[in-house]
Formats: structure tokens, sequence, C-alpha cells
């Protein structure tokens, strides 16, 4: 793994690369400098091997299937996002349950619409205005946006300060990428299993590169809010896993953004990674069939 | 079970030469009255100018489609209109990369929205929109054109593709009956009998009716097709799995269409399949 430290030369220390927000003065080099982690090596990517896909799917057909018999034939498609699947197993919950109103589910939110502004548009006006316009156009988003509008003044604040300085640490970080660079932001992924009764599903907050079959082409940056580091990490190997039974192949490499604390880390994916997500996972749904037996 | 591939695949999928569509002209000679029968006999019972929404919604056994719900322009309801606008510019030169097309679409939409001409109710839509939610509708749109645009190899084409113009065919016996065939790629196989094939994007869940929605889009095909080639085959593509749904054109996927159409005029459809879904028709 390469360990890189910001502010100064990137210095190679293991595989995985981590770095901080720059001073105002070095922004232009620090957003390079993710650039340059991301395409390091690009030259040479990985060839894939034609049957991972295949031997992947197979695990977790077999533990969905388990799923799917202890739910019932009759039983509506069951999906399964990150926020259930990488937590710890608990039975209980599984079938979901929204999670109610928060300011960090509002901050998530706004920063991850923000995101895609700054990916797409290159700058962003009033984070708070621009953040809300965006939830504004997604009816799915319509219960949060009336949750933050009918904040009261101090929260409403708080919350306008806080995705402020998150906004700020992406938009030091981020790299501008050119269009030739294919960045498309909110790329949803579901992978049916057992006949399509169990739903893996997730969404990439940024892929750049097109796919080339057999070859690990793109890569994947992802934004964590919430400052839980391993959470997030995970999250992008389990949307590599689902980038790999949807194309055949895996990104070539990731870089997860903590937007709190303006650090991030750049990663190669690598085998071994997606084979512990897939014995998680599989563990997982075998847990929830025998609560369901 | 539909197939997984990648967009090598996909293309060829789509592409690869077709036979066995000798039937398809005799078999749909008879089916303009059929169609139009179980318009009468439906009448007051359902929609009658059907769209793919409409096929979808009847076939759908579980409730899993919204119906009823008054349409507005999002986000998500924008993107394939303008994707497929970015799409086209794309495959003639006039833009280099699918954000370029993206915002040169969305662009014309403001010159337009200041007089150019009449405007449609997305143009005005997009020209009121405010920075944030402008940028919000503009990468749906980006992340939807550019999955399209990897997916197919474009170059393997034999000549440029027909980029997501809606077919309708309006029955020549009943006013009442209207079928739309919705599909993003249009292209002709050469061939001693040239075929047309579509290909479709597919959303939602992959679920046992595809099979019956694609046939009405082959079933709309070959209605309107004449003299001109027939359909060979519709293709329909999920891009959240990458996984594809085959129909190849043929009596039986014909009649497969008009069961669906007649379950969805309400008039019961006793071959409307709701099992298995992708494969070849027999």
């Amino acid at each position: 793994m390469v360990l890189v430290e910001s502010r100064v030369t990137a210095v190679r220390r293991s595989e995985r690369r981590v770095g901080a927000a720059p001073a105002a003065a070095s922004r232009p080099a620090a957003r390079n400098q993710m650039l340059t982690l991301l395409r390091e090596g690009s030259g040479h990517r990985p060839s894939v091997d034609p049957g991972l896909a295949g031997g992947l799917r197979a695990w977790l057909e077999d533990a969905a299937g388990e799923l799917s018999c202890a739910r019932g034939e009759s039983a509506s498609p069951l999906f399964l996002g990150p926020r259930t699947l990488l937590a710890a197993p608990a039975p209980a919950a599984w079938e979901g349950r929204a999670d109610p109103f928060s300011l960090e589910l509002a901050t998530s939110s706004l920063v991850r619409a923000l995101f895609r502004q700054l990916v797409i548009a290159g700058s962003v006006g009033d984070p708070l205005t621009d953040g809300l316009d965006a939830l504004r156009v997604d009816p799915a988003r319509a219960e949060l946006v009336s949750f933050i509008e009918t904040l009261g003044t101090t929260r409403r604040a708080e919350l306008a300060d806080t995705v402020g300085i998150h906004l700020a640490h992406v938009a030091d970080i981020t790299p501008r990428f050119s269009p030739g660079w294919l960045p498309r932001t909110g790329d949803r992924v579901a992978i049916p299993l057992a006949g399509g009764r169990v739903v893996l599903s997730g969404v990439f907050d940024l892929l750049v590169g097109a796919p080339v079959p057999g070859t690990a082409s793109v890569c994947a940056i992802g934004l964590t809010t919430s400052g839980r580091w391993a959470r997030g990490r995970m999250t992008l190997h389990y949307l590599s896993l689902l980038e790999t039974l949807r194309n055949g192949a895996p990104p070539f490499r990731l870089a997860l953004v903590h937007s709190g604390a303006g650090r991030y880390a750049v990663e190669d994916v690598r085998e071994e990674h997606l084979r512990a997500l897939v014995a998680h996972l599989a563990a997982h749904l075998t847990a929830l069939a025998q609560d369901r037996a | 079970m539909p197939d997984l591939v990648d967009g090598r695949c996909l293309t060829s999928v789509l592409l690869e030469p077709v036979d066995g569509t000798d039937d398809v002209p005799a078999a749909v000679r008879s089916i303009p009255r059929t169609l139009a029968a179980l318009a009468v006999s439906s009448r007051g019972a359902g929609p009658l100018r059907l769209t793919d929404h409409d096929i979808r919604s009847a076939l759908s056994s579980d409730g899993s489609v919204a119906t009823g719900l008054p349409f507005s322009w999002s986000a998500r309801t924008a993107r394939r209109a303008l994707g497929l606008d970015a799409v086209r510019s794309l495959l003639s030169g006039e833009a280099k990369t699918p954000a370029h097309a993206v915002g040169a679409t969305l662009a014309r939409m403001a010159r337009v929205r200041s007089g150019d001409r009449p405007s449609s109710s997305m143009e005005v839509w997009v020209a009121g929109l405010p920075a944030g939610a402008r940028s919000a509708a503009e990468a749906e749109a980006v992340t939807w054109a550019t999955r399209l645009w990897n997916a197919l190899d474009w170059t393997a084409f034999p000549s440029p593709p027909l980029i997501g113009r809606d077919h309708w065919w309006d029955s020549p016996h009943s006013s009442l009956l209207a079928l739309r065939s919705r599909a993003e790629v249009r292209s002709v196989v050469p061939g001693e009998q040239p075929a047309t094939v579509h290909l479709v994007v597919l959303g939602g869940t992959r679920r046992p009716t595809v099979r019956s929605e694609l046939c009405v889009v082959a079933l709309v095909e070959a209605l309107r097709a004449g003299r001109s080639a027939p359909p060979g085959r519709v293709v329909g593509w999920w891009p959240d799995s990458g996984h594809i749904a085959r129909v190849d054109v043929n009596r039986a996927a014909l009649d497969e269409g008009v069961a669906a159409v007649a379950q969805t005029l309400g008039t019961g459809s006793p071959r409307a399949r709701t099992g298995g879904g992708t494969g070849k028709a027999a």
C-alpha cells in the first residue's frame, strides 16, 4: 500500500495513500495530486480473470438462494444496500426501516448534491441554496427538503456552516476531471440474485474512465461525510464488487474522500478485497435466511 | 433467464445476423383487425393510446409500477430526453463527450426559451431551473448518456443508428387505438433479408413480464413496417445490472405482443406470459 501525506511531496510508504486538504495556495496542486495518484500506473492496467465475476456471483447466488427459499416464492424482491449489508448482522431490522431525518442525513445528502455540481459545473454558489435546489428536482427527496426547510434559524445556520466546510474540503481535494474522462455521478448498480428475488444495490458517487472489457479500467471516487472511514472504505469495496458483477471487471483504483476532515485515500482494487466482501455478504445473507427460518 | 454481457457483447447481440423473419409479414396481416376488435370490446375499460408504461403497468401483478400519479419534470424524468439528444450529438460529431453534449443541449434549451421557437414543457422547465437544480438535472443526464455511450461499440453499426425516436402505430380499423414502441437505438441489419433491430433501455427491477413488454415493441414495429424491412430483434438492456433480455421476432413473439395488448386493454390475455421472460421466442 502507498501512503501519501498531503502538503508535502508524495512519498510512497504503502499501497494505500492518504492526503489532507491543502492550504489555499496549493489547492490546484492538491487536486492534481489525487489525479496523479489515480492515474499512476494506468498504462499497465491489470487484465481481469474472465472467470472472476462468475465465481463471485456463484458464491453469492448460493447464499441468496437460501435466503430466497426462507422468504418464500411469493415474497417481493428484497433490496439490500450497503447500509444494511455492511452493518453487523441485525436480523430484526432486515426488512428495512427508514431512518428518521437528521442533520447528519441532511449534511450527507447536501454534500453529495454539491459534489455532483462541482464535478459537472466546476463551481458552486451558496452551498445551502444550491444543495437544496438540487434536492428539489428529485421527488424522492421531498420529505428531506421539507425537513431542512422547517429547521429553526439556529439549526439551519449550523447546517449551512457544516455543509460549507465539507464543500470547501471536497473542492480543495477533488480534481476537475476533463470531460474526456467521462465523469458520471450517481451511477446506480443493482445486481439481481436468486432470479431477481434478492437485489444488491448501491450508487457510485463518481466513476471516471470508460469500461474496457476484460480490463480494470475505471476509477471510483466515494465520499464519506460521517467520518466512518472504515465503513466508507468497505462501501467502496462493496461497490467495486457490484461493478465486477455488472461489467466483468472491477474498478482499477478507488479514492475515498472524507469531506468533514478534508482527507482522502487512494488504493488499488485487489481480488482479496472482493473475496472478503463476498464472504461477508454471503454470511450476512445466510444469517438473514436463518433468522427468517 | 437474461444474459449478462459486456459492452462488446451487447453490440454483437444487437447486430448479429437475423434469420427467421420469413413468417413476420404473413403473421402480421390479420393482427390489425384482431387489435381493433379488442379495442371495441374494451371501450371504456382502459387507455387506448397505449405506451410502454401502460403495458408495463398492466402486466405488473405486484403493483410495483406507479400508476395514476400526475407527470412532472424532474432530474429523473428529464434525463432520458436530454441523454438521447446528447448521444445524437456524439454520433453526429457535434460533441466530443457526453458532458459537452448535455451542456450544449441545455444551453440550446435556454436559447429556445428566449424566443427562437415555441418552447416544449421540458424547455420551459429547464430554463426556469436555478443553478443547483440545473446541475442536478445535467448530472443525471450525463450519467444516463455516458452509460449508453459506453455500452455499445458504435463503429460496429453498418449505418448510423436512429437514436430514441418513439414510433406510433395508429390502427386503420379503430380510430380509438394507437400503440407506441419506445426504443433508444434502432438500426438495420443487412443481409439477404434486411431486418430492423431495436435496443430498449430498461429500468426498474428485472421482471418476468419483460419479454411481453419487448414483444409489444416488436408488434408495433411489425405493424408499421409495411414493405420496409421487418423487425428482426428487440433487445432490452438494464444498465444497472448489465443484463439483457432478447426477443427474436417471429409469429410467437407477435402473438405474445397481442396478448400483452389485450391484457392492457383489460380484455383478458390467456397467452400473456408472466413466467420466464427471455431468450429466443419458440
